[in-house]
């Protein structure tokens, strides 16, 4: 099977992190405003999951840890080189894990949905797919 | 094999290891949050959900619900053991906090008439607690959800400390301090002691203060929706 270019797939990646940094700053903006993020379609499942106990960490929103990491992901997705695809690929791997978490928690746990928490949990897994395929297919080549 | 392939090799090893540590961790974080069944974890809370559809966006402080500026104040005075309280937690209060507090015309208090017996206390001085950190009212009604057999034992800490979760109290551990602190214990008392005085003998039983009212006017246990709500409009 041909690999996608590595310039293909570090675009994706940019664009992708970039989009992931716009959503989990809006989350963080709508908690820190002592509310929570507006469902599109409505419903009440992004306030619930923004009032559960789940939603913060050490007192942190979650959402911030996402910005943290989709900023490193930028910073991973511009340069080349071996040290920017394997951070890359562990951050990614991350966040894909502990997107996966969190889904489990909304669904089993909080019993409520969020469309924003869902929007970063696909560019997460997006992101985990694009930076897996970019650490096989050209780690320990030339950049 | 040379030099390049050997360290792609070694990277993608890495790399490997790295999932299968990945894939540890998420599961062990699943089978942690999902088998902490025992008392002291919210996993053993049903009904938060429910319960933060009914308050979400109202305004709280302490354990007052609702617009600082409405004009009516119902005050409940209820034990978190009563079974009918809990009955009127679910069944009758969602309209009124819905058609009367949602809207700002009132405000509605929970005030602690602890009746049926010693593990009342420690239950209503954990709500007061709740309500230091703005969930008050989240405790209050996930307690009712979530209530065993009278006296029975079940208000342990770790039950106390899974409904605080669930009502999404931020700081536990400021929680575990105030719901101990005498004061706190004190009101509780107080507002029993203000219940009897009243002349109230039972749980729930209502209060209403507002312009068309003498103070705080008791009105007793209402059945019914409309009963509350045309307590509040004559209490306008």
């Amino acid at each position: 099977m041909k690999l996608p270019r590595e310039g293909t797939l570090r675009g994706i990646a940019t664009f992708l992190a970039t989009f992931g940094i716009g959503v989990a700053t809006y989350i963080t903006i709508a908690d820190s405003g002592g509310g929570a993020p507006v469902c599109v379609a409505g419903g009440h499942g992004c306030q619930t999951v923004a009032e559960s106990s789940y939603s913060h960490v050490f007192g942190v929103n979650i959402a911030v840890f996402g910005i943290v990491a989709y900023v490193l992901l930028l910073g991973c997705a511009l340069p080349r080189g071996d040290v920017a695809r394997m951070g890359g690929f562990l951050i990614a791997l991350g966040g894909f894990g502990y997107s996966l978490y969190l889904t489990y928690l909304e669904v089993f746990k909080i019993e409520a949905i969020c469309q924003w928490c869902v929007a970063s949990a696909v560019l997460m897994t997006l992101l985990f797919a694009a930076n897996a395929t970019r650490m096989l297919g050209y780690v320990g080549r030339e950049p | 094999m040379n030099g390049n392939d050997e360290r792609r090799q070694q990277l993608i090893k890495i790399g490997s290891a790295a999932v299968f540590l990945a894939i540890v961790a998420v599961a062990v974080l699943i089978v942690v949050s999902g088998s902490d069944n025992g008392g002291g974890d919210a996993s053993n809370v049903k009904g938060a959900p429910e319960v933060n559809r009914l308050l979400g966006g109202i305004p709280q402080k302490g354990l007052v619900l609702g617009e600082s500026s409405a004009k009516v104040a119902l005050v409940e005075f209820g034990d978190l053991q009563c079974p009918v309280c809990k009955g009127y937690s679910e069944e009758v209060l969602p309209a009124v906090i819905e058609s009367r507090v949602r809207s700002g015309e009132a405000t509605i208090e929970f005030r602690n008439y602890t009746i049926i017996g010693p593990e009342s206390i420690p239950a209503g001085a954990a709500a007061i607690a709740a309500g230091k950190q703005g969930r008050g009212w989240e405790f209050v009604e996930l307690f009712y959800r979530n209530q065993g057999t009278e006296d029975s034992g079940y208000v342990t800490d770790g039950f106390l400390k899974a409904v605080a979760e669930g009502a999404g109290v931020p700081d536990i551990a400021q929680w575990e301090k105030d719901r101990k602190d005498k004061a706190v214990v004190s009101e509780v008392e107080e507002t029993t002691a203000e219940a009897r005085n009243i002349g109230f003998e039972g749980t729930p039983s209502f209060a209403v203060e507002g312009p068309g009212t003498k103070g705080l006017e008791p009105i007793g246990t209402p059945r019914s929706v409309s009963a509350l709500e045309e307590a509040i409009s004559k209490a306008r």
